[in-house]
């Protein structure tokens, strides 16, 4: 129902892993087309949840059928009612003398006749308000039927769409990395989507096409067994055609698909990347290119209606040579008299009966199919393992005093590859501020997300005021480490409640007191709304020092015991670097901290600093140590550390107001 | 078929739009279908012939009743008849003695138009009537034969004209996006663009053929049935078609309904989307902040106010197939119990002389009747989105684009770079001047910088050059030609631009760099790479200069991918160069490699670079100082120094900060120090 433009998620967020692995190469990604069967059948028993809407579901189409199948059998009553009844007028309406005898033509004693004269305009007036009371019950039921049918699914959908979101919410991140958020929202959404129509639809239409596949045989054969045996070498001959239909069109759509997207990505680049078509001036080629994979996408979708075009029509031609032969040789058994009309006429609908399920069958397949493989995908997530769990009988961390130590850490993603931290110990003791250094993918990121247990050591222990904390629930550890990223995203919602997005419980006064501590009073001030000025997907933009003071507040309020901090530089002026750079001064204050650090300052002023390389702690120490006795840490200090807003220097109104105070 | 099973008609399940103006699009429609019009004459005979077919069948079923069915059982009936019966239709042999005045009562009830009713009473045996009931039916299949051949020339030469109208105007729509300005995807983000044209041309893409046939033949055959009962009994007919009009507002009635409620289905949906977008994109925020549990409970709600609008809508879609069947069967009760009280009561009808054969076709007319009312309503919506979608194409066709070529344009003569704004005014949007008064000169091999705060006007200034919008007032020159006088072709070939988000295409390495210049060779291609340093990392690529990039580049990183893009610029080697400098971190061995690219891509030629490297800006001949759209300060880096104006200040606060690294020890120039530590500048 809902199409996502998917490539809008595809890109993934840069969040706190820089040294984070490929994506994809175990992921989703390559999206087997992978279908179990089984996981649909999965899927179906989830029905059981919904035992009172299901068997009103089944009920009704019961019901329906039942009624469906009774109203040709009251047009044949009609229908021989008339005939009998015409009969009878006409022998009646003879000369005295002559009755008799046309009765006994008819084999029939003249109180018969009386009696089919007499009757014949109740029964018919019988038979007609019969199969209106039945179309109307038929009606009654066949919608209760669908609308059941489809609150059982969106139920089931329901049920799904928030057993796929729990679990993709508590995922590890190892998970994350591995999944990208558009492949996730597929999931959550188009399979779903898939999985619920078959519910809804599919099952429904197996299951009434079978009922009404073998009432109307039995019902038929019951009318008349020669007729019926006529008719019948009609249906493989349909069910094949069918079949091989299905199985011919399958790829050619494939193929539209292939070239559908084809086209999209070639759309898709030229509307992203205008600027450059046209800064080249390459707008004939494009267009050439576009051209092409147009016309391949014509001449396939020409293929495809050719074939459709002429296969169609051939599955309506064989019902109806099944009902020209119906006319012939159930007109020839009404001539020798071992058919009445009425019944050649309920003949004639209920061999619609059994031609119409066959009709659905491809449909149904197709609908199947679909539903299988995107159970198959939802189970794939819903069964996924989760690597970082509470372990049976962990305890709650109380009091946390900040005590950190890394105890010969090592870290494979995966549990795998080259190890991205390779035997790391260092201890940090309550209150002083630890700073990272190191190249891009040296593990800086990965010490810190191991201290919150983001991922899980491959070998050795992290402990946090001695325990390990794989001994302790993650909750209650995550509740007391207070975390501000590089890049900060915001969610729907006011700014309030993003600052209170780690305690929704803070009263006013506390966000406020986090905000201004945070140096982000002032500027919510600024705008109208103040604190409930709505912000993210939908609301105002912030910019980034804006975001980051938003960050720095929502971690204050937290008052954590320990603290980590992604320090490098996003696009921020600096006047806005200062402040930032104040409001995390104090936040560091007496608690135990860990920063990334891209800034001088943050490293003059750490109490430990410790240089990475591929995934070592090469040197450690005090700044003044440091610059004296390590190149490595020299070299780094000149070229990755900045003082303040360097490259983006002139670059920011914010700047140029604040330049009258320095 | 009418007998058609419970959970059919799914028309309206999807969500639809209704268009504004139906008859102006159907117009533009068919000035694209009228290029086929071959083809749709072929299809209209189809239609034609088909519909006529689907009206005969029934007749013909009526005749096999008529002619030979009835008149032969009540031969049968007589078992060795001898008395004749007059009659035109053949009459019957009576029953036994009694057969004359059965016969002419028969007779009276029998169908006058018998095909091949020539059988003579008297002398035809009962195999004489089976005999004649297969050349009757010979016939129905022989029609049943052609009529589906006919159904799928039809099927075929819609879908041909009808994919290539949607090729047409694909090509077309691609065309125009070319020929639109930036400013209007300043305006309309690209996402959303791109969302609606291929949603919409998906919707005509999925009604263009199979469904407007569909409805076509539909309206004919419904037109054409009711005219034939009517012919055949105005007061029958009027009976079966005494549903018809509650067929109608059944339809109308559900589907407006249904349009409302999935309204609110697609906004619910949209919520639990969003929501589901935000805590995935930020799911290892919510994990730091254990916020998992709350945003559980607040999905919940979303997705359970779209489970609850979802069946809402439900409730009308439900209803609408069973109505309909319901009311189908009615009128086949109607037509069997009317016509049968008739024949009983004495054969005629307001007049008309109602026989068995006649109740039979019109048993089988009602049915051909029911079926397209049934399909029409499915397929109403799908047509109506695809009007809808075609309505908004056009829209977009119709957008005029801001930039042309003037009809006297001429080619831009190689340019040696003397580019000049003489008072130059711009604006984005009317009334918002984003450029006041702007002039300067960039003198052959010159670099300017420019400098300024966000939303200054730098970008506006760049963007002059290669003509992507046109000047307010005043005029940009190069080497004295305004650029409005050449074309935009010409005129953007010879200039180079490198943007600060570097975007790739999904293609090879070597067609990406090869995008400045079609026809250079491969050994061009590498020079340009060796130029942008992009040459190590590119050979150390799994296919070289081979390898397939994924969509925007992905696969490389953004140091990369600026390599790449520098490489690109070379190729084409241009007198002009514009460059927007990324802001963005990447890391130091590559932030150093694309610094030195760019020194030597700049030398000889003119370059305009929005600047955010101090290095660049100390080497720059010219730098510009914006602020709210106005040059306020110009001159060199030291002459701006001396000046201790804006730039001055700006530089200064720059210094301040220097002076805390702690690093400043050596007793060199302040200004030297500061210049050493930005990244980059090494």
């Amino acid at each position: 129902m809902v199409h996502q433009p998917t490539a809008q998620f595809a890109s993934g967020r840069g969040g706190p892993g820089a040294g984070r692995p490929p994506r994809g190469k175990r992921g989703l990604q390559g999206q087997t087309p992978r279908s179990d069967p089984k996981m649909l059948m999965r899927a179906i028993r989830y029905l059981g949840r919904f035992k009172r809407l299901t068997l009103l579901t089944y009920g009704s189409l019961l019901v329906a059928t039942f009624a469906q199948l009774v109203v040709p059998q009251l047009l044949q009553n009609l229908m021989d009612a008339v005939s009998r009844g015409f009969i009878a007028k006409q022998v009646l309406g003879l000369p005295a003398q002559f009755q008799a005898l046309a009765a006994q033509a008819l084999s029939k004693t003249m109180a018969q006749i009386q009696a089919d004269q007499t009757g014949a305009q109740t029964t018919l007036t019988t038979a007609a308000i019969a199969m209106i009371v039945f179309a109307v019950v038929q009606a009654v039921f066949a919608f209760s039927q669908a609308y059941n049918a489809e609150r059982v699914s969106q139920h089931i959908a329901f049920d799904f769409r928030n057993d796929l979101f729990a679990k993709i919410q508590r995922l590890s991140f190892s998970y994350h990395d591995r999944n990208q958020t558009g492949q996730l929202m597929i999931r959550a959404t188009d399979d779903v989507e898939k999985v619920r129509m078959f519910v809804a639809q599919g099952l429904v239409m197996v299951v009434q096409a079978f009922i009404l596949l073998i009432s109307a045989l039995a019902l038929l054969f019951l009318t008349n067994v020669k007729l019926t045996l006529v008719i019948l070498p009609i249906l493989p001959v349909a069910f094949i055609v069918f079949m091989v239909f299905g199985s011919i069109t399958q790829p050619l759509f494939m193929q539209v698909q292939i070239r559908v997207s084809r086209l999209n990505t070639i759309l898709q680049e030229n509307l992203a990347g205008l600027k450059v078509v046209k800064a080249f001036a390459r707008e004939p080629e494009e267009q050439a290119r576009f051209n092409t994979a147009a016309d391949d996408l014509l001449w396939q979708q020409v293929r495809v209606a050719r074939l459709f075009s002429f296969l169609f029509p051939i599955v309506f031609l064989i019902a109806n040579m099944g009902q020209a032969a119906l006319l012939y040789f159930g007109g020839s058994q009404i001539i020798n008299g071992t058919l009445t009309i009425g019944q050649w006429q309920k003949f004639t609908i209920y061999l619609f009966f059994v031609f119409f399920p066959l009709g659905q069958l491809g449909f149904i397949i197709n609908l199947m199919s679909q539903a299988s493989a995107s159970a198959t995908r939802i189970y794939e997530i819903l069964d996924a393992k989760n690597d970082v769990e509470n372990k049976p009988g962990a305890i709650e961390l109380k009091d946390v005093h900040g005590h950190v130590v890394f105890d010969n850490v090592t870290f494979r993603y995966f549990g795998s590859g080259e190890p991205v931290l390779d035997r790391v110990s260092f201890e940090a003791l309550p209150g002083q501020t630890v700073a990272l250094l190191g190249a891009t993918g040296s593990g800086k990121t990965t010490i810190i997300n191991l201290i919150p247990r983001f991922y899980d050591v491959t070998e050795g222990r992290v402990l946090i005021d001695g325990y390990d904390v794989r001994d302790v629930t993650i909750e209650s550890l995550r509740s007391r480490i207070g975390i501000v990223l590089q890049e900060t995203m915001l969610f729907s919602g006011t700014i309030r409640d993003n600052i209170a997005f780690g305690r929704r419980d803070a009263t006013m006064d506390e966000v406020i007191a986090a905000a201004k501590a945070a140096a982000a009073h002032d500027f919510i001030m600024e705008f109208p709304q103040g604190y409930d000025t709505p912000v993210g997907e939908r609301g105002t933009t912030l910019s980034g020092g804006q975001k980051q003071r938003i960050a720095i507040a929502r971690a204050l309020l937290m008052d954590p015991r320990i603290l980590i901090l992604d320090d490098s530089t996003s696009n921020v002026d600096f006047a806005t670097e200062k402040m930032i750079q104040n409001a995390l001064d104090k936040l560091m204050k007496g608690r135990t901290s860990f920063v990334i650090a891209q800034r001088i300052s943050t490293v003059r002023n750490a109490d430990q600093i410790l240089v990475m390389d591929k995934g070592r702690i090469v040197a450690r120490g005090r700044h003044e140590e440091l610059i004296e006795t390590s190149e490595i840490y020299a070299e780094i200090c000149t070229s990755q550390l900045v003082g303040d807003a360097d490259r983006d220097l002139l670059s920011s109104d914010e700047q140029v107001k604040e330049e009258v105070h320095l | 078929m009418m007998m058609g099973g419970g959970p059919a008609a799914h028309g309206l399940r999807q969500e639809t739009s209704k268009p504004k103006n139906t008859a102006q699009t159907l117009g533009r429609l068919w000035s694209y279908f009228k290029h086929y019009w071959y083809l749709l004459l072929g299809v209209l005979v189809a239609v034609l012939l088909t519909s006529y077919i689907q009206v005969l069948t029934p007749d013909l079923t009526g005749q096999a009743v008529d002619c030979f069915i009835t008149p032969a059982t009540l031969k049968a009936l007589a078992g060795n008849a001898t008395s004749v019966l007059p009659g035109p239709t053949g009459g019957t042999g009576g029953l036994g003695q009694a057969g004359a005045p059965v016969g002419a009562g028969v007779a009276a009830t029998l169908k006058s138009n018998c095909w091949f009713a020539k059988l003579d009473p008297a002398k035809a045996t009962t195999s004489d009537y089976i005999a004649g009931l297969g050349r009757l039916v010979l016939l129905i299949a022989g029609l049943y034969v052609v009529g589906s051949l006919l159904n799928g020339l039809m099927f075929y030469l819609m879908s041909y004209a009808g994919q290539h109208v949607l090729r047409n105007m694909r090509v077309e729509v691609f065309k125009h996006i070319h020929r639109l300005s930036l400013g209007y995807f300043t305006r309309h983000e690209a996402g959303d663009v791109m969302t609606r044209i291929t949603a919409d041309a998906d919707t005509l893409q999925q009604a263009i053929s199979f469904p407007l046939v569909s409805v076509v033949q539909g309206v004919v055959i419904i037109v054409w049935v009711a005219a034939t009962m009517l012919s055949q009994s105005v007061a029958y007919a009027l009976v079966a078609l005494a549903m018809v009009p509650f067929m109608f507002v059944a339809t109308l009635w559900f589907s407006s309904q249904a349009r409302k409620a999935f309204r609110n289905v697609r906004s619910s949906i949209g919520t639990v989307n969003a929501s589901l977008q935000e805590s995935l994109a930020g799911v290892r925020e919510v994990q730091a902040f254990t916020r998992e549990d709350e945003n559980i409970r607040d999905f919940n709600q979303s997705s359970a106010a779209a489970r609850e609008a979802s069946i809402r809508a439900a409730s009308y879609t439900s209803a609408l197939g069973p109505s309909l069947q319901a009311l189908g069967y009615i009128s086949l009760a109607l037509v069997a119990g009317v016509g049968g009280s008739v024949i009983l009561s004495g054969g005629t009808l307001a007049g008309t002389t109602i026989s068995l054969g006649l109740v039979i076709a019109f048993i089988q007319y009602s049915q051909r009747f029911n079926q397209p009312i049934q399909q029409i309503s499915v397929m109403w919506t799908n047509i109506q989105s695809a009007i809808a979608g075609a309505e908004r194409i056009f829209g977009l066709l119709d957008t005029l684009p801001e930039i042309t070529d003037k009809p006297d344009a001429i080619e831009m003569p190689p340019i040696k770079g003397r580019v000049e704004f003489n008072h130059v005014y711009s604006e984005y949007e009317p009334g918002e001047l984003v450029l006041k008064d702007v002039s300067l000169v960039a003198e052959p091999g010159q670099t300017v910088a420019i400098v300024g705060p966000t939303g200054a006007g730098k970008t506006t200034i760049i963007n002059l050059i290669p003509r992507f919008y046109d000047v307010l007032k005043g005029s940009v020159t190069i080497d004295g030609i305004d650029v409005r006088d050449v074309t935009a072709a010409s005129l953007r070939k010879q200039i180079g631009i490198v943007l600060q988000d570097s975007f790739l295409f999904s293609d090879t390495v070597l067609n990406n760099i090869r995008y400045g210049r079609p026809d250079a060779t491969d050994e061009e291609v590498f020079t340009a790479a060796r130029l942008a340093r992009a040459d190590q990392f590119i050979e150390r690529l799994p296919q070289g200069y081979n390898t397939m990039l994924g969509e925007r580049g992905s696969g490389l990183s953004q140091g990369q991918r600026q390599l790449i893009s520098i490489a690109r610029a070379a190729l084409a080697n241009p007198r002009i160069l514009i460059l927007d400098e990324a802001t963005s971190s990447v890391d130091t061995r590559t932030e150093r490699l694309i610094q030195k690219a760019l020194e030597d891509l700049l030398k000889g030629r003119t370059s305009f670079v929005i600047a955010h490297r101090l290095s660049t800006i100390r080497n720059a001949d010219q730098v510009l100082v914006l602020k709210d759209g106005e040059i306020i300060e110009r001159g060199t880096h030291d002459s701006l120094m001396k000046q201790r104006g804006f730039y001055y200040k700006l530089y200064m606060s720059q210094f301040q900060v220097q002076e805390a690294l702690g690093i400043d020890g050596d007793g060199r120039e302040p200004a030297e120090e500061a210049d050493k530590t930005v990244v980059g500048s090494k």
